[in-house]
């Protein structure tokens, strides 16, 4: 297990969570401004939807739970997004996320890292997101870190 | 008939990736994670910070991948609403950095289209996010089921005009 420490030290097998939570209605508006998704089904409304692209920040708190000292000594660099929606997702619905470390692997000289996170209504354990993520740990390739 | 065939191309309006955008994302990186009703900022990061990015290996600041998907999912909701949230499925790659001040037009390609016994539709698209030149910077694909009809959201007016 490589949990524990930074989230560059993740490895296959390792599982994140799981963690409960609810989005408000003021991080889905929010979230939604700064992508400028103005639509009226998560601006205008009491019970905002949830895009399901957020569910991409969720692996961010699954990192802060089980890899508590950060992101390490270099800077991720998303490359894939890959979700799968079950069904609708609201504002202040409770949740339930985990991850899983699908893959880590080498590719031309950069560490992969491929995460999956399997978001849940927190209630029933109902699917709602099936979210696939991939991240490059290092942009650098292994021999310029070593010569810089 | 549905307005949205095989080979239909939908194109959003073109917008430049510039620094105020990128760091908008950023800082709703650590806003989500407090939850608390205001909003935080974080460490310098590839993102909004160009002496960080060079340290990276980068030429200097590059956007987050998931403003490109974002702006893609934004185009299938003005295409066909809310169903474009649920259920379906969408997958981005990004293939190539996008650096500040690049104009962006996110595309989508309708590929295949069924009706499902209940009425549905269920649309399977290319998405793609190109520059000014036409080079894709993000490439993807999504499937969407509309229960409504495409051709009275496309018809929804705007706006209204009044004398």
């Amino acid at each position: 297990m490589a949990t524990g420490r930074y989230t560059s030290d993740l490895d296959t097998g390792d599982v994140l969570g799981p963690v409960e939570f609810k989005l408000s209605t003021f991080v889905v508006r929010e979230y939604c401004h700064g992508n400028e998704m103005h639509h009226p089904w998560f601006q205008d409304t009491d019970r905002p939807m949830v895009p399901p692209t957020l569910v991409h920040l969720q692996k961010l708190r699954l990192y802060t739970h089980s890899c508590p000292a950060g992101t390490g000594p270099t800077a991720r660099v998303h490359v894939e997004y890959d979700a799968t929606c079950h069904e609708k997702v609201f504002a202040e619905q409770p949740l339930r996320a985990t991850g899983r470390v699908a893959q880590r692997y080498e590719k031309r000289g950069r560490t992969y890292v491929q995460i999956e996170i399997d978001l849940r209504a927190a209630e029933d354990d109902r699917p709602l997101i099936t979210y696939r993520d991939t991240v490059i740990i290092s942009y650098k390739p292994a021999t310029a870190e070593a010569s810089s | 008939m549905t307005i949205l065939q095989p080979g239909t191309e939908l194109r959003a309006h073109p917008r430049r990736m510039t620094r105020e955008r990128m760091r908008w994302y950023v800082d709703l990186l650590p806003t989500v994670e407090a939850d608390d009703g205001r909003v935080h900022q974080d460490v310098p990061t590839i993102h909004d910070d160009d002496e960080f990015a060079r340290s990276q290996g980068l030429p200097g600041i590059i956007a987050d991948g998931m403003l490109s998907t974002n702006w893609l999912l934004s185009l299938l909701m003005d295409a066909v609403g809310e169903d474009a949230l649920a259920p379906g499925s969408l997958r981005t790659r990004y293939i190539a950095p996008v650096f500040e001040d690049v104009v962006i037009t996110a595309v989508a390609r309708v590929t295949a289209v069924e009706t499902d016994p209940d009425g549905s539709a269920r649309y399977a698209l290319d998405l793609w996010c190109e520059d000014a030149e036409g080079k894709k910077l993000t490439v993807g694909d999504a499937s969407v089921r509309v229960t409504g009809s495409i051709a009275e959201r496309a018809r929804a007016p705007r706006f209204l005009v009044s004398a």
